[in-house]
């Protein structure tokens, strides 16, 4: 069973790096700016769907105010480069720690709190942070933060047209959030929740050190979401309250993964793949029709999916059933 | 009968977007980009402002008498009577959005010049968007000061922006105090987005130079379930003035509200927004009789300029209803930047740059009570005199300033 | 400024308004509180109970009073379909029920709100000239508006009906049995299809009723629910599921709260207030203040 299980570990590291190249290459194909913003933005959030689904998906702590640590690690780049000249290298680095430090302090009280009680929690502490960045007068409140771009510069990572920097960052931001899926999958951690979910007893007698893997868990994913955040001022170089830390925006984030399959390795970059590019296109090829019928096929795809294929669109690709189940 | 004739229309669009772009690029035309909102919850403003572009361009391709830029001819003469063509994009009101429907406009749809956003916040990023591939932006109906002040060398706006507008509230106020109407004490109420902060920072702003007392200066959250706590506290200070600036749904429940705890001020003198709606009219004019809102259009200079009238009847056969503050400025905008595009001779966008910047449009061409429209070097017309507006037996008189006023304001309001 | 006057009108405002929240909690207690399933649709539920309401007194001229019960009637068929076609699948599934749950009614929240816009337009609508449009008593110098006066009437009948309807018939015992463990009730021959297809009806029947006293001074489009649905769900939680008089009181303290923050912070921080006691209370007591489950 153990050298099975690490053929598997070895052939979905393989088939990521295959994955990888490939969509390095795409873009000397593609060179239109339309799609390859549409490819930014779903690879963006495959790595935040990946990032929310270790805390979510794995640890089972349904969140649904991720927003917050997107707007967080937005805010502290754009602050500290419009008002101390930070680097945004830097800054992404500075909201990475906050937001895991932040989400520490939020899991601490908040894991104690089971099934809706947590989740309605989240969300109204994202609510709070909305409301107090939409107040905050030195953050620009309601006016946002607009992050002038004088030129293509990697230091300052801004570029006026070009997207592929943006491509090639959100690629490895995706990779990254991936590997240390992958690497959870077979840690301690891994085991761990892998045994409360199946076994809630089991849980009991390992109080304390879940407990402490959960805010290990938390902290993760609030870091990679907010380096997330930081990538998204940058690449639209300007931010507000609503853009980024919006409710909507912890919905979205936990969407692919849901659609993809929660909890599962490859459920949120399958999500994102089919997800984004369809509410870009419905949008801007439907949407100027101003009659909502853009919402109506999206709505109705996400009520069909998460219908048909409650375990997510990637059981369609497993050939067999998970043993462990 | 109405639904089946839009589901026609609607297939025609669908075909059009699934043409290839070749084929478009052979007849000739002048493609211009519109970025509204077109589903969420501002859709109501963009499906409006869809139908006040569509006026604009079928006056500008068709022939009619009025005295408006390319009107009398068909299509654009300065390119051998190409006509314009509107693609409109939908931005759900997210920066995000607007900033990859203007790049698609720009790329795919080989827009040469955009309008837009209603949205603040989304008039940046489109602006900045544009600046970065050298296409001209337009702002028809954006307010907010801060957007001609970044720098931007293709940004443009015919119409004034929220401290104008405040200024000319100000104005008014010194010129009633000057006649003996007792006004010393204001109540701000604003909403907590882009418009409401920066038309709040600017009154307060005004009434710090000139004199007035600020009694309660109410920041609300947009889109409020109930008010009712902000308007005791408006009602606990009774200024002289209350000065909202809310759109359509906060102001609809503020008048409920105002109405509901025995609230009745002296007089309201609104930031536009909402108060410039038929929505809140017909849902609590009843209640706003004598309410005082800015505005930089009024549909009584239709009497000295009958174009307005016949160009109201267009567009109300399309809306159902009549051109307000908005859909003007949207109208104007398109006009703006087809002549613009027509004197340029050229679909590049520094040419319609520089056209744009030696426009000098004398306001007797525009459905406009403007002086004039002319840029200054950061892109705004600053001869975009608003107008204050009067609710009067179920409709708007100018009243302010006396040069274009056709009734003496009264005050206070009934 | 803060005059004793000031201070009672506000308390006064906050409790009607209470009240109200809480009568548009009260079909999202029963349906997420007591029958455990989300319904990310609850504002929309809201919001077509409101275009409902609005319609019937545009083209028939029926008062919002009058059509109360009409509307209650229509959600209720439209809540039992709703439970049958989309939320049933949802309840069986056998992987992440929740999220499930939370997605499915989620997309369906998106259509709703597509549909209306496709049919209604975005236009604003609002009911004037009510029976009870902007009428108000006055109590010494305390204002109360008589369509929330009304709203806060049928919000107490409204959860003194569905308590007793909870706790006293067999109906209401069968749903709470049949969520606890649906396989064990099947072998005593209930359905739990149709059982909990009724209470759905139930659930949306109130919140037709709601969107009907609403629709008296709130304007109506298509992203109306969302301003209401949050805090309806704060509501149901603040007083814990599965307790009917635990909604109420959520209702009661949201309202107060609010009004109260209104007092001491700028008002468009008022809802931190209400999320800040959310968070106190579970901290304290994670099943909120009377929850079971």
């Amino acid at each position: 069973m153990d050298t099975q299980f690490a053929q598997r570990r070895r052939r979905e590291l393989i088939t990521a790096a295959c994955l990888a190249v490939l969509a390095a290459l795409v873009p000397l194909f593609v060179k239109d700016v339309y799609v390859q913003n549409m490819m930014v933005l779903t690879l963006m959030y495959a790595a935040l769907s990946q990032s929310w689904n270790i805390l979510s998906g794995y640890c089972g702590q349904i969140s649904l105010g991720h927003a917050l640590y997107f707007g967080l690690g937005a805010y502290t780049t754009a602050l500290l480069f419009m008002k101390f000249g930070v680097l945004p290298w830097f800054g992404m680095l500075a909201g990475g720690v906050i937001s895991a430090l932040i989400a520490m302090a939020l899991g601490y009280p908040c894991f104690r709190l089971r099934g809706h009680y947590f989740v309605i929690a989240t969300i109204v502490i994202a609510e709070i942070g909305l409301l107090l960045f939409h107040n905050w007068d030195w953050a620009g409140a309601a006016l946002g933060i607009d992050i002038p771009v004088r030129g293509d510069s990697w230091l300052k990572f801004q570029f006026t047209r070009s997207k592929l920097p943006y491509f090639y960052f959100a690629l490895v931001l995706a990779c990254i959030a991936w590997f240390v899926t992958w690497w959870l999958e077979d840690s301690k951690w891994g085991y761990w929740w892998r045994a409360v979910k199946d076994n809630p007893e089991a849980a009991e007698s390992l109080g304390v050190v879940v407990f402490n893997s959960k805010m290990g868990a938390a902290a993760v994913s609030a870091f990679l979401v907010a380096v997330g955040g930081s990538f998204y001022a940058q690449f639209v170089s300007y931010i507000d309250p609503e853009s980024v830390m919006g409710f909507q925006f912890s919905l979205l984030m936990a969407l692919p993964a849901v659609l993809g399959g929660i909890g599962t390795l490859w459920g949120p970059i399958l999500g994102a793949v089919i997800l984004i590019p369809l509410t870009e296109l419905t949008r801007s090829y439907i949407g100027g029709s101003g009659r909502g019928v853009d919402l109506i096929v999206y709505g109705s795809l996400i009520v069909l999916i998460s219908l048909a294929r409650p375990q997510g669109l990637v059981s369609l690709f497993s050939r067999r059933k998970r043993a462990a189940k | 009968m109405t639904i089946s004739r839009r589901e026609v229309l609607l297939g025609a669009t669908a075909t059009a977007a699934l043409l290839p772009i070749a084929a478009r690029a052979q007849t000739s035309e002048v493609v211009i980009g519109v970025i509204y909102p077109l589903s969420g919850a501002s859709a109501q403003i963009g499906v409006d402002a869809q139908k006040a572009f569509e006026t604009a361009a079928e006056i500008i391709n068709k022939k009619h008498d009025f005295d408006l830029p390319l009107a009398r001819g068909e299509g654009l003469p300065g390119l051998g009577g190409a006509k314009v063509r509107l693609v409109f994009a939908d931005h759900q009101a997210d920066p995000q959005k607007g900033r990859a429907e203007a790049e698609r406009l720009i790329t795919q749809e080989k827009v040469c010049a955009i309008v837009g956003t209603y949205q603040s916040a989304v008039a940046v990023t489109v602006s900045q968007i544009c600046e970065r591939y050298q296409i001209p932006f337009l702002s028809a109906d954006n307010s907010s000061p801060s957007l001609h002040r970044r720098g931007l060398k293709f940004y443009f706006r015919a119409s004034p922006h929220d401290e104008m507008f405040s200024k000319a509230m100000f104005d008014f106020f010194d010129d009633m105090k000057k006649k003996g109407t007792k006004i010393e004490t204001l109540s701000l109420f604003h909403e907590d987005t882009i418009f409401g902060t920066d038309s709040g920072n600017a009154q307060s702003k005004l009434a710090a130079e000139r004199g007035y007392k600020i009694l309660t200066d109410i920041k609300y959250r947009a889109n409020s379930p109930s008010l009712s706590a902000e308007v005791q506290q408006l009602k606990a200070a009774n200024a002289n003035v209350l000065m909202p600036s809310s759109y359509t749904t906060d102001g609809i429940l503020l008048v409920k509200t105002m109405a509901e705890l025995g609230y009745k001020p002296n007089a309201i003198v609104a930031q536009d927004a909402g108060f410039s709606e038929k929505a809140l009219y017909d849902a609590v004019g009843d209640k706003l009789e004598g309410v005082i809102s800015r505005g930089s259009f009024s549909l009584d200079l239709a009497a000295k300029r009958p174009m307005v009238g016949k160009i109201n009847d267009m567009y109300k056969a399309k809306s159902g209803k009549d051109l307000n503050d908005y859909s003007s400025r949207q109208f104007m905008g398109l006009i703006v930047m087809a002549d613009a595009i027509n004197r340029a001779k050229s679909t590049d966008g520094d040419k319609i740059r520089q056209a744009l910047v030696a426009t000098d449009m004398p306001g007797e061409v525009t459905i406009m009570p403007w002086k004039r429209v002319k840029f200054d070097e950061m892109g705004q017309n600053n001869d975009a005199d608003p107008v204050l507006l009067q609710y009067v037996g179920g409709k708007f008189v100018t009243i302010y300033p006396p040069q274009a006023a056709v009734a003496q304001a009264i005050w206070p309001m009934k | 400024m803060l005059t004793a006057e000031t201070i009672i009108q506000s308390l006064a405002s906050g409790l009607l308004m209470g009240l109200l929240y809480g009568l548009i909690a009260v079909g999202l207690a029963l349906i997420f509180g007591l029958m455990d399933v989300v319904n990310f649709a609850h504002g929309e539920f809201l919001m077509i109970s409101m275009y409902a309401t609005f319609f019937l007194f545009a083209f028939f001229a029926i008062d919002p009073l009058l059509s109360a019960p009409l509307v209650a009637a229509a959600l209720f068929v439209f809540g039992a379909v709703v439970y049958l076609l989309i939320v049933r699948f949802a309840v069986r599934a056998k992987a992440n029920a929740g999220m499930v749950q939370i997605f499915s009614t989620f997309g369906l929240a998106i259509v709703m709100r597509g549909l209306a816009q496709f049919f209604f337009t975005p236009d604003y609508r609002s009911v004037t000239n009510s029976w009870l449009g902007g009428k108000t008593v006055s109590v010494g110098g305390i204002f109360l508006p008589e369509p929330q006066l009304v709203g806060a009437l049928v919000s107490i009948a409204a959860f003194v009906a569905l308590y007793f309807f909870i706790n006293r018939t067999d109906f209401g015992r069968a749903l709470e049995a049949t969520r606890e463990d649906a396989g064990a009730v099947a072998l005593v021959g209930i359905d739990k299809n149709r059982v909990f297809a009724v209470g759905w009806g139930l659930g949306a029947a109130l919140v037709g009723l709601s969107g009907a006293i609403m629709a008296i001074f709130f304007y109506v489009y298509p992203d109306v629910g969302a301003s209401f649905a949050l805090i309806a769900y704060v509501t149901v939680a603040l007083g814990g599921f599965g307790s009917v008089f635990g909604a109420f009181a959520g209702g009661i303290i949201v309202g107060l709260v609010e009004a109260v923050t209104a007092l001491v912070l700028p008002p468009s921080l008022k809802s931190v207030g209400i999320y800040a006691v959310y968070l106190l209370v579970v901290f304290i007591r994670p099943r909120g203040l009377f929850g079971s489950m």
